[in-house]
C-alpha cells in the first residue's frame, strides 16, 4: 500500500461544511436509484444485485446438495413434475444455472460492479467514474440479462425446461444437443452480461488512467484500485473472445453456420479453445479484486503498510499477463499433442510464483504488525489460507499427465470451489464487513460478524473438503446420481451446505438489524491502519465527494 | 433369488479363466462345443449361451465407500502417476499449506495487538522477497520434471502388437469395436431390478455396483496394450477408466487416441466424463480384464477371430457361424441364468 | 471546475475509452479470426492430427525398408442412412510410397443422400507427417438410393516422420472418417 499521508480532517470537511450546498444534494427516488449517476449509488444498487443473485445462486446449490445429499434420485422426479420436464434435464438446467449465476450475476457484479463502483473513484480521489451515465448502462444491462438467464428456466431447453449445457455452454452438446429456446436466451443473457463488463471495464480504465487526484501516481494507487485496474483490462480482452465464441454458437444452433460442427468442416474443440480464451481470465477476473480487497484489509488490521508493493501491484500483472496463456489446461483430456500438453502443463506452473509472491506478502504485512481480528480480518485471514488450498490442488491439477485421473471429477469441483467459493467469496465477505461501516454509516454486529465467518468457515470447509475425496475416488462432475460408493462424503458435504446455509441467517441478521440500528460508524473506524481515502470522508460519505480534489504526497 | 443365484455361477465361474490357463488345448473345443450346442437350447427355451459374468472384487476398480485416496492403479503408468501424486504432489501440497498454516497462527499469536502493540513499519526487504519467488520456482520446476516425463510416457504411440479397441460414445451408451477381431457391441448401463422393464436385463451383483453395471463388458487381456480409439457420434463425450488413469474425450467427428497395458486381472469400472445430456450419468464403462487365452476364448465366443491365428479360425469355421447367430441376443445375461449354467458346467467339464 | 481543464480532461478520458473500445474491437476480430486461423494452425503443425494435402508430384518415394502401419476406421453419424465402412482395416507400407486405399460407402435409404466426411489421423503428432493426394473427403459425396461406390484416398506418409523424436516410434497412424449428413433434415 501507499504511504498517503492524508489525514482525514483534510477531505472529511466536504461532507460536513455548510458551505458545500450541493455535496450531500441527492435526487429523488426514482432518478437516485433508476437513472443513477453516483458511482456510490451504482455500487449499492450492484452489491443488492450481487445478493439477490447470490441468494438464487446459493438456493440451487441447496437443491443441488440436497439431491445429491444421498444415492440415487431424491427430489428431481419432484421437481421436474412441477416444472413439467425431464428430471435429469432439470438436473442439467440445474448445475447450468448455478455456475451462471454464481459467475456473471453474483461474483463479478460484487467484485468489480459493487465494491469497484464504490471505492475505485475515492480511493484514487476522483468525484466519480468517468462516463458516470455508461456507468448506469452498465448495471441497469445486469437486470435484463439476468432476467433472461432466470427466464430461460421456464422455456424448453431439450427435454425439460432451462438451458442444461453447463457453464462452459459447450458444442455440440449447445448446439444440435440443445434445442429449444432456453439455450438461446442464456447464450444471449451472457451476452448482455459481457456488454455490460465491457463497458464498465471501459469505465474503471478511463477513470484510473484520467482521474487520480494530484499526487496519486500509479505506484501510489491502493492495491485494490491495482486490482480493479487488472481486471478491467482482463474484462476488455478476454469477454469479446466469449462473446464472439457465444455469438458462433447462436449463428451454428439458428443460421446454420458449421463454426463447432464437424460436419461442416468446424471443430467442437475449437469452442472449447475460445471459451478457456475467456474463460481462464475469467477466473482471474473473479479473484484479483479479492486480492486488493484482502490487501487494503490486512493492512489495515496489522496497522501496517502492504509489504512489497510494487511486487503485490506487478504479481497482479502477472497473474493476468501469464492468465492468457494457459488456457488449454481445461483441455487436456481432448486429444492434444504432447508437445502443447507439456507447454499448458509448465506455463500453468508459472501462476504459482506470482501467487506465491502474493500468500507470502500477505503473511508479511502481518509480520511485524500490531494485529486486531475483526470480522473483516478474520474473513481474509480465512481467505489466505482457503485460497492457498485452493491454489496447491491448482498446481496438481495443472499437470496434464495426473490431471488425466482428476479433470471432470469433483476434484476440480473442489479445486475451484476453493479458490472461488473459499477465496472470492471469503473476500467479499471481508470487503463486506470492511466497507460496511463506510457505505452504511453503521456498525456492523461484531459478535454476528464473527459468528458467520466461524459457522460459514467451517460450513463451506465441510461442504468441499470432501469433494478432494470424491474426486480422488473417481466421482466425475455434474451427476445428478452417483455409484453407493460415493455416499458417504456426499453426505457430508450436504451437512455442510447445511451449516453453511445457517451462516448465511447470521449474515441476512445482522445486515438487517445493522442497517435498522447499528452504532453509527466514525469516519475511520477501524483507526490508524486505513489509510486509503476513503477513510478520510465521512461515513456514508456524502453524495458527491472530493469537489476539490485531494492532494496525495 | 436370481441375483443369489447369478452370484453362485459367477463366483464358480471365477475359476474358468485359471482352467482355460492351465489346458487352453482341452478348453477351447469345450467351449466352441458349448457356444455350438447352444442354440439348439435357445430355440427350445428362448435362452442364449452367456459369457459368463465375473464378479468385480471390492475395492478394486471401483470407488470406495468413505475412501480419501486414488484408485488401486493396474497399469504401470497409472502407479507412476499415483507415485508422483502421493510421493511428489501431496508433500508438497501439505507442506506448502501447513505453513501457510502455521505462519497464520504464529503470527496471530505473535502479532496480536495485545502481545504487539506498536506495529514496525516494515514494508520492504529484498532478499526475502526475492527468496519467496526462488523457491516456488525451484519447487515447480521439481515438480514439473517428474511430470513432463510422465507426460511423454503417457503419450509413447502403442507398440505394434497392441490390440485396438475402439470406443464410440453415444447418448446415452457406449458403442466398442475391436476392428481387427471383428467385434462389435454396444453397451447400456444395467438398470436396477425394480426399474427394469419386465422380461429385460437388470442388474445383478456379480454385474458390478449400482450405476457401474453395464450389459456388456470390455473384455481385454492383461499384459497386452491397448490402444484405444474414442470418438462419438452425437456430442462429446469421455472414456474414463480411473484404476487405467485413462481418461479421453470422444469428440465427434475426429479420433482421439491413448494406450495402456493391464496389468492385473479384474472387472474395473469409469464413467463418462464430459456431460453429454440427460443420462450422463448413466453411461458406465466396464472393463474386465482376462489371460490372453481368456481372451482368445472370448473373441471366439464373440464369434471373431484374433488377427494372424487362420489356423483355429479355420478349425472353428463350422461353429462361428452358430456362435455368431448365437450372440445377437447374448446381451441380456441376468434373464438367462439357465444358459449360463451350461455354460458353467461345460467350463468344469473341461478342466 | 474550469472549463479549459475540464476539456483536457474530457478528450483525455475520451482517447483512453477509444484506445479501450479499439482493444474490445480488436478482440472480438481476433475470436472470429481465430477461425480461419485455427484452421492454418491446424494445418500447418498438423495439430489434433490434421492432415497434409500435397499433389501427386510431392509424393517423396519409398523409404527402404521403413514401413509403418495404416489403420483405416470409418464412421458416420446415425441420422445418415449409410454403411461406411473401410475395405481394409489395417495395412503395412512402405513410409514415403504412395499408398491407395479404398472406403466402401452404401445408400441404405430410398432416397438421394448428400454426405461429407471430416477426418483426422491419431495418433496426432502424426498429423503432419500423413499427407494426402486424393480423398473422397475433400468434396461432398452423393448416393443415390441403394447406390453403393468405393471410394479411395491417396496418401503417403512423409519421411520426415523418421526424424522426428516425438514420432519416429509411431508403429501405427489411424485414418478415421466420420460422415454427416450435409442436409440434417433430410432422412
Amino acid at each position: 500500500m501507499t504511504d498517503i499521508a492524508a489525514t482525514p480532517s483534510e477531505f472529511q470537511a466536504h461532507g460536513h461544511d455548510d458551505h458545500h450546498h450541493d455535496a450531500d444534494h441527492k435526487p429523488g427516488f426514482f432518478a437516485r436509484w433508476f437513472m443513477s449517476t453516483n458511482h456510490k449509488d451504482i455500487g449499492t444498487l450492484y452489491l443488492i444485485f450481487a445478493i439477490f443473485a447470490g441468494i438464487i445462486g446459493g438456493a440451487i446449490s441447496g437443491l443441488m446438495r440436497a439431491e445429491l445429499a444421498a444415492p440415487g434420485i431424491q427430489y428431481l422426479h419432484g421437481w421436474a413434475e412441477l416444472q413439467g420436464g425431464d428430471h435429469l434435464h432439470l438436473w442439467n438446467a440445474l448445475i447450468t444455472a448455478h455456475g451462471l449465476i454464481m459467475v456473471f450475476f453474483m461474483v463479478m457484479p460484487a467484485m468489480i460492479g459493487g465494491f469497484g463502483n464504490w471505492f475505485v473513484p475515492i480511493m484514487i480521489g476522483a468525484p466519480d467514474m468517468a462516463f458516470p451515465r455508461m456507468n448506469n448502462i452498465s448495471f441497469w444491462l445486469l437486470v435484463p440479462a439476468f432476467t433472461m438467464l432466470l427466464g430461460s428456466a421456464f422455456v424448453s431447453g431439450g427435454s425439460g425446461s432451462g438451458s442444461g449445457t453447463g457453464w462452459t455452454v459447450y458444442a455440440p452438446l449447445s448446439t444440435s444437443g440443445s434445442p429449444g429456446p432456453a439455450t438461446d436466451m442464456a447464450i444471449l443473457s451472457l451476452h448482455l452480461a459481457g456488454a455490460s463488463s465491457i463497458l464498465g471495464a471501459i469505465n474503471f480504465i478511463t477513470t484510473i488512467f484520467n482521474m487520480r487526484a494530484p499526487g496519486m501516481t500509479l505506484h501510489k494507487m491502493p492495491l485494490f484500485v491495482w486490482s480493479v485496474l487488472v481486471t478491467a483490462f482482463l474484462l476488455l480482452l478476454s469477454l469479446p473472445v466469449l462473446a464472439a465464441a457465444i455469438t458462433m454458437l447462436l449463428t451454428d444452433r439458428n443460421f446454420g453456420t458449421a463454426f463447432f460442427d464437424a460436419a461442416g468442416g468446424g471443430d467442437p474443440v475449437l469452442y472449447q479453445h475460445l471459451f478457456w480464451f475467456f474463460g481462464h481470465p475469467e477466473v482471474y477476473i473473479m479473484i484479483l479484486p479479492g486480492f486488493g480487497i484482502v490487501s487494503q484489509i490486512i493492512s489495515t488490521f496489522s496497522k501496517k503498510p502492504v509489504f512489497g508493493y510494487l511486487g503485490m501491484a506487478y504479481a497482479m500483472v502477472a497473474i493476468g499477463v501469464v492468465g492468457f496463456v494457459v488456457w488449454a489446461h481445461h483441455m487436456f483430456t481432448t486429444g492434444m499433442s504432447v508437445n502443447t500438453k507439456m507447454y499448458f502443463t509448465a506455463a500453468t506452473m508459472v501462476i504459482a510464483v506470482p501467487t506465491g509472491i502474493k500468500i507470502f506478502s500477505w503473511i508479511a504485512t502481518m509480520w511485524g504488525g500490531s494485529l486486531s481480528f475483526k470480522t473483516p480480518m478474520m474473513w481474509s485471514l480465512g481467505f489466505i489460507f482457503m485460497f492457498t488450498v485452493g491454489g496447491v490442488t491448482g498446481v496438481l491439477l495443472a499437470n496434464g499427465g495426473i490431471d488425466n485421473y482428476m479433470h471432470d471429477t469433483y476434484y476440480v469441483v473442489a479445486h475451484f470451489h476453493y479458490v472461488l467459493s473459499l477465496g472470492a467469496v471469503f473476500s467479499l465477505f471481508a470487503g463486506f464487513y470492511y466497507w460496511f461501516p463506510k457505505m452504511s454509516g453503521k456498525m456492523y454486529n461484531e459478535f454476528l460478524g464473527q459468528l458467520h465467518f466461524w459457522t460459514f468457515f467451517l460450513g463451506v470447509n465441510v461442504l468441499f473438503f470432501p469433494m478432494h475425496f470424491l474426486g480422488l475416488q473417481g466421482m466425475p462432475r455434474r451427476y445428478p446420481d452417483y455409484p453407493d460408493a460415493f455416499a458417504y462424503w456426499n453426505h457430508i458435504a450436504s451437512l455442510g451446505y447445511v451449516i453453511m446455509a445457517v451462516s448465511m441467517i447470521f449474515f441476512f441478521v445482522n445486515l438487517i438489524i445493522s442497517l435498522a440500528a447499528g452504532r453509527k460508524a466514525g469516519d475511520s473506524p477501524w483507526g490508524e491502519g486505513a489509510t486509503t481515502l476513503e477513510w478520510t470522508l465521512s461515513s456514508p460519505p456524502p453524495f458527491h465527494q472530493f469537489e476539490t480534489l485531494p492532494k496525495v504526497d | 433369488m436370481n441375483i443369489l443365484k447369478t452370484a453362485i455361477l459367477a463366483f464358480g465361474l471365477m475359476l474358468a479363466p485359471s482352467a482355460a490357463m492351465a489346458t487352453p488345448g482341452a478348453t477351447a473345443p469345450a467351449a466352441v462345443a458349448a457356444n455350438a450346442a447352444a442354440p439348439a437350447d435357445a430355440v427350445a427355451n428362448a435362452a442364449a449361451p452367456v459369457w459368463p459374468v465375473t464378479p468385480p472384487v471390492a475395492g478394486i476398480g471401483q470407488p470406495v465407500n468413505g475412501a480419501i485416496g486414488i484408485q488401486p492403479q493396474v497399469t504401470k503408468l497409472g502407479e507412476e502417476a499415483l507415485w508422483m501424486h502421493d510421493i511428489i504432489l501431496m508433500p508438497v501440497m501439505v507442506i506448502i499449506s501447513l505453513l501457510v498454516l502455521g505462519l497464520l497462527f504464529w503470527i496471530a499469536a505473535r502479532y496480536r495487538a495485545k502481545a504487539n502493540p506498536i506495529a514496525s513499519k516494515t514494508s520492504h526487504n529484498t532478499a526475502i522477497e526475492v527468496i519467496w519467488t526462488l523457491l516456488p520456482v525451484l519447487i515447480l520446476v521439481g515438480i514439473a520434471i517428474p511430470s513432463i516425463s510422465l507426460l511423454a510416457k503417457q503419450y509413447k504411440p502403442a507398440p505394434k502388437e497392441a490390440i485396438t479397441l475402439k470406443a464410440t460414445g453415444n447418448q446415452w451408451n457406449w458403442s466398442y469395436e475391436y476392428p481387427d477381431h471383428g467385434i462389435e457391441f454396444t453397451a447400456n448401463m444395467l438398470p436396477e431390478k425394480d426399474e427394469a422393464a419386465p422380461g429385460t436385463a437388470f442388474r445383478t451383483d456379480a454385474d458390478g455396483p449400482r450405476l457401474l453395471a453395464a450389459d456388456n463388458r470390455i473384455i481385454l487381456p492383461v499384459g497386452v496394450p491397448i490402444k484405444l480409439l474414442t470418438t462419438a457420434s452425437d456430442v462429446i463425450h469421455s472414456w474414463a477408466m480411473p484404476a487405467f488413469w485413462i481418461k479421453m474425450d470422444a469428440v465427434p467427428g475426429r479420433t482421439n487416441e491413448t494406450s495402456f497395458t493391464i496389468e492385473k486381472p479384474g472387472v474395473y469400472f469409469g464413467q463418462c466424463s464430459e456431460l453429454c445430456g440427460d443420462k450422463h450419468a448413466y453411461m458406465p464403462i466396464v472393463v474386465e480384464a482376462v489371460s490372453p487365452a481368456r481372451f482368445a476364448e472370448w473373441v471366439k465366443f464373440k464369434g471373431g477371430k484374433m488377427p494372424g491365428s487362420e489356423p483355429v479360425a479355420a478349425a472353428v469355421a463350422p461353429a462361428a457361424p452358430a456362435a455368431t447367430g448365437a450372440t445377437a441376443p447374448v446381451a441380456d445375461n441376468a434373464a438367462a441364468p439357465a444358459a449360463n449354467a451350461t455354460n458353467a458346467a461345460t467350463a468344469a467339464t473341461g478342466n | 471546475m474550469t472549463t479549459p481543464v475540464a476539456t483536457d480532461l474530457d478528450r483525455a478520458k475520451r482517447r483512453t475509452a477509444l484506445s479501450a473500445a479499439m482493444m474490445v474491437v480488436g478482440m472480438v476480430c481476433l475470436g472470429y479470426a481465430s477461425v480461419p486461423l485455427y484452421d492454418m494452425f491446424c494445418k500447418v503443425t498438423g495439430f489434433g492430427g490434421t492432415t497434409q494435402r500435397a499433389d501427386a508430384s510431392a509424393v517423396p518415394g519409398a523409404v527402404a525398408g521403413k514401413t509403418i502401419s495404416i489403420r483405416f476406421d470409418a464412421n458416420h453419424r446415425p441420422d445418415l442412412p449409410w454403411e461406411f465402412t473401410p475395405e481394409k482395416h489395417r495395412e503395412t507400407i512402405t513410409i514415403g510410397a504412395r499408398d491407395m486405399a479404398f472406403f466402401r460407402a452404401k445408400n441404405l435409404s430410398d432416397e438421394p443422400v448428400k454426405g461429407i466426411a471430416s477426418y483426422n489421423v491419431s495418433p496426432s503428432q502424426a498429423g503432419k507427417y500423413f499427407t494426402k493426394i486424393e480423398c473422397f473427403c475433400f468434396t461432398e459425396q452423393t448416393l443415390k438410393p441403394g447406390e453403393e461406390v468405393r471410394m479411395p484416398v491417396i496418401f503417403f506418409v512423409d519421411p520426415a516422420i523418421l526424424n522426428d523424436p516425438d514420432a519416429n516410434d509411431i508403429s501405427e497412424i489411424t485414418l478415421s472418417y466420420t460422415f454427416f449428413p450435409v442436409d440434417p433434415e433430410k432422412g
